[in-house]
């Protein structure tokens, strides 16, 4: 009898460890940033069937479970509760919005996964009145987040603006918990470097339930007369502020945009031209990861892959795959310990987790930003010199 | 405060209401005839101007000729909507309604969330989005100015329609009397069918026009909605001719409080509910 109970102990625990590794995801599929979702699904799905036909993870196909979130601070706690109680998943991954991810908080410290977090880059460093996602969270050992924080992201763009040589800047933002703490970290750093912010003006995203209207703002841009405008918004608000800035006449000698991607289709519109933006990929960046997740995206999705966060997610996917592997087991401390330690491979270049200001585990920085230039119909590199495609042109 | 800006704040709001009065016109048409509150309103302004991008992306098709084809093909998409579902729920309490309309709305996001995904569209190559005539320190838009003359063209019409045609009677007629209608012989059916193709029409040709503005979503509705609710509520429910002042009173108020106030923008939103808010403790303290 005893020989029979060890036997079918043996079978238990055989098929127990003998499960898939699952991996809950949370994306904006649907809503105003399905834009963003559809990337990272993407993403992940290429992610998946690289990993698969290599292997999987600990010998096993990987499974996924993606729940849609609606960068919806509700509807993201009630789909990571549903993932951590039927699902049973043991790691997340995906993320974006840092409404969203300030929802989520909470419910992280309760179920204590391990989190593998793209977006929702709001810090709240450098903001006394609002704790931000990295002060909030930066410090658990078992949180890990690898989209730069905004103050990264304004960072990159610091030493650009230097060599421009501008003497004034005018700095228009969406007026949520991306522009906001974002632009005040823009004002703070460009200030110290001796440029005046002729104008600081929040706007109603088209995300956030915006019309496109922008005129009003941009007529107090035109007022202010800066060398540059620097806006911080979502991808929907590029064109019709772009459109509108040439039809109230208002031409700055510099426009830069910070959104995280760019419609589909923009670069062909005229009033684009020697317009300058801020993106962690593009598929001509010149290095053979690049390249090769640019044409691997291509076959199995048909097109290039034009929002960075599919970049994102695949990278994140495969991030926890080599952990895992690395490990040999879903052990939290284990799979945490390796990806602490370990340099993963990306279509951005090799990188690892490394502290921030606050945070334990950061994993791009400022370094991941490029800044391209619309020009003829094409997002050319045009800075940092190492990965430039094209010089600047100098257009008005 | 800028007060030189002022001259292009009153510009540009006076502009933008000619499509706030589009899209709520046909909002109203369908709850001052149907009595249906409509909250799939948007996702009909969505459609059109998805349909514009493809149009455009698939044959060259400038916008603005893209009216021609997109205004028809939305009548025929909301006569089939409500000869299949709305048509059923007349009787049924308001907020069966409601929960219909919410419900397509739902379908036709996704629908579009399947079609096109979830990344904003451009229509690249528009060659008059940018241009803008100046006059006196201020710029006046050529697509602004044309989809004013547009949406102005469309609600006279709409407005002639319901006042000295036979159409225009009847719909009066079930508007005000759906049982009196039917008894006296009009068609009630047919001419709710033909009310809320149009209303789906009109939305339709305002969603060209963003498709021109900015860059087509699945959610690209919704603003619009929003604003078309708060139209309608000032003007009164079901009052159709007080579509062009309300619209007018919305637009200039956003356009004032954006350009006059520092992070004004910021405030267009709080602008229109602020309105819904004032015109409804008016009418309630108005009416003993």
């Amino acid at each position: 009898m005893k020989k029979l109970y060890a036997v079918l102990f043996a079978a238990v625990v055989g098929l127990a460890s003998a499960q898939p590794v699952t991996i809950g995801i949370l994306s904006p599929l649907t809503g105003g940033a399905a834009g963003t979702g559809q990337a990272q699904r993407a993403g992940f799905e290429l992610a998946l069937k690289e990993i698969n036909e290599a292997g999987g993870v600990l010998g096993q196909p990987l499974r996924i479970v993606i729940e849609d979130d609606r960068a919806d601070p509700a509807t993201a706690v009630a789909a990571f509760e549903k993932l951590m109680t039927e699902d049973g998943v043991e790691f997340i991954a995906g993320g974006f919005s840092s409404g969203a991810t300030l929802a989520l908080v909470e419910s992280f410290r309760t179920f204590q996964p391990i989190v593998s977090w793209i977006g929702g880059a709001s810090s709240g460093i450098g903001n006394d009145d609002f704790d931000g996602i990295e002060e909030l969270l930066g410090q658990e050992e078992w949180f890990f987040h690898i989209h730069p924080w905004d103050y990264q992201n304004v960072e990159a763009t610091f030493d650009f603006i230097r060599d421009l040589g501008v003497q004034s800047v005018a700095v228009l933002h969406e007026d949520g918990a991306f522009g906001t703490p974002g632009a005040a970290g823009l004002e703070a750093g460009v200030e110290a470097m001796g440029i005046d912010v002729v104008l600081r003006e929040a706007f109603t995203s088209t995300l956030a339930g915006g019309t496109g209207d922008f005129r009003a703002t941009l007529s107090k841009v035109g007022a202010a007369n800066p060398d540059m405008l620097y806006w911080i918004g979502y991808d929907s608000d590029a064109q019709p502020l772009s459109s509108q800035l040439k039809e109230l006449g208002v031409a700055p000698k510099f426009v830069f945009g910070a959104p995280p991607g760019w419609p589909t289709g923009i670069e062909q519109a005229p009033e684009m031209e020697c317009v300058m933006g801020l993106i962690g990929y593009l598929p001509n960046l010149p290095n053979p990861e690049a390249v090769a997740f640019a044409e691997a995206y291509r076959q199995m999705h048909g097109t290039y892959p034009d929002n960075y966060m599919a970049a994102l997610a695949y990278t994140q996917l495969w991030s926890y795959a080599d952990a895992i592997n690395a490990a040999g087991t879903t052990d939290q401390a284990a799979v945490i310990e390796k990806l602490k330690t370990m340099t993963f491979r990306s279509p951005m270049g090799e990188w690892s987790f490394k502290p921030s200001t606050v945070a334990k585990h950061q994993g791009f920085g400022a370094d991941m930003w490029l800044v391209f230039q619309f020009q003829n119909g094409v997002r050319e590199i045009v800075w940092p010199a190492d990965r430039a495609t094209a010089p600047l042109a100098a257009c008005r | 405060m800028d007060l030189t800006l002022l001259p292009q704040a009153l510009v540009s709001g006076v502009l933008a209401s000619g499509l706030y009065a589009l899209v709520a016109v046909g909002l109203a048409l369908a709850i001052g005839v149907i009595g249906i509150v409509n909250f799939a309103h948007g996702e009909f302004f969505m459609v059109g101007a998805f349909l514009a991008y493809q149009l455009f992306v698939s044959f060259g098709f400038d916008p603005l000729l893209s009216i021609l084809f997109v205004a028809p093909v939305l009548f025929v998409i909301g006569a089939a909507i409500y000869s299949s579902t709305i048509r059923f729920v007349l009787k049924a309490p308001e907020l069966n309604q409601m929960l219909l309309t919410f419900g397509i709305g739902i379908v036709l996001q996704n629908l579009a969330l399947m079609v096109w995904g979830g990344d904003p569209r451009s229509i690249g190559g528009v060659p008059y989005r940018a241009m803008g005539i100046q006059l006196g320190g201020v710029s006046v838009g050529l697509v602004p100015l044309g989809s004013f003359v547009v949406s102005v063209l469309l609600v006279g019409a709409l407005y002639w329609v319901l006042a000295r045609t036979p159409l225009g009677r009847a719909m009066r007629a079930v508007a005000q009397n759906r049982v009196g209608a039917g008894l006296v012989g009009l068609e009630v059916n047919r001419v709710y069918l033909v009310a809320f193709g149009l209303s789906a029409l009109l939305a339709g040709i305002g969603g060209v026009m963003i498709a021109v503005i900015q860059s087509p979503t699945p959610t690209v509705g919704l603003a619009y909605t929003l604003k078309a609710f708060a139209i309608v509520v000032l003007a009164g429910l079901g009052n159709i001719r007080g579509i062009v002042s309300a619209a007018i009173v919305v637009a200039l108020a956003e356009s004032l409080v954006a350009t006059l106030v520092p992070n004004g923008d910021a405030l267009r939103n709080a602008v229109f509910f602020a309105l819904i808010l004032g015109t409804l403790v008016y009418r309630s303290w108005r009416r003993p």
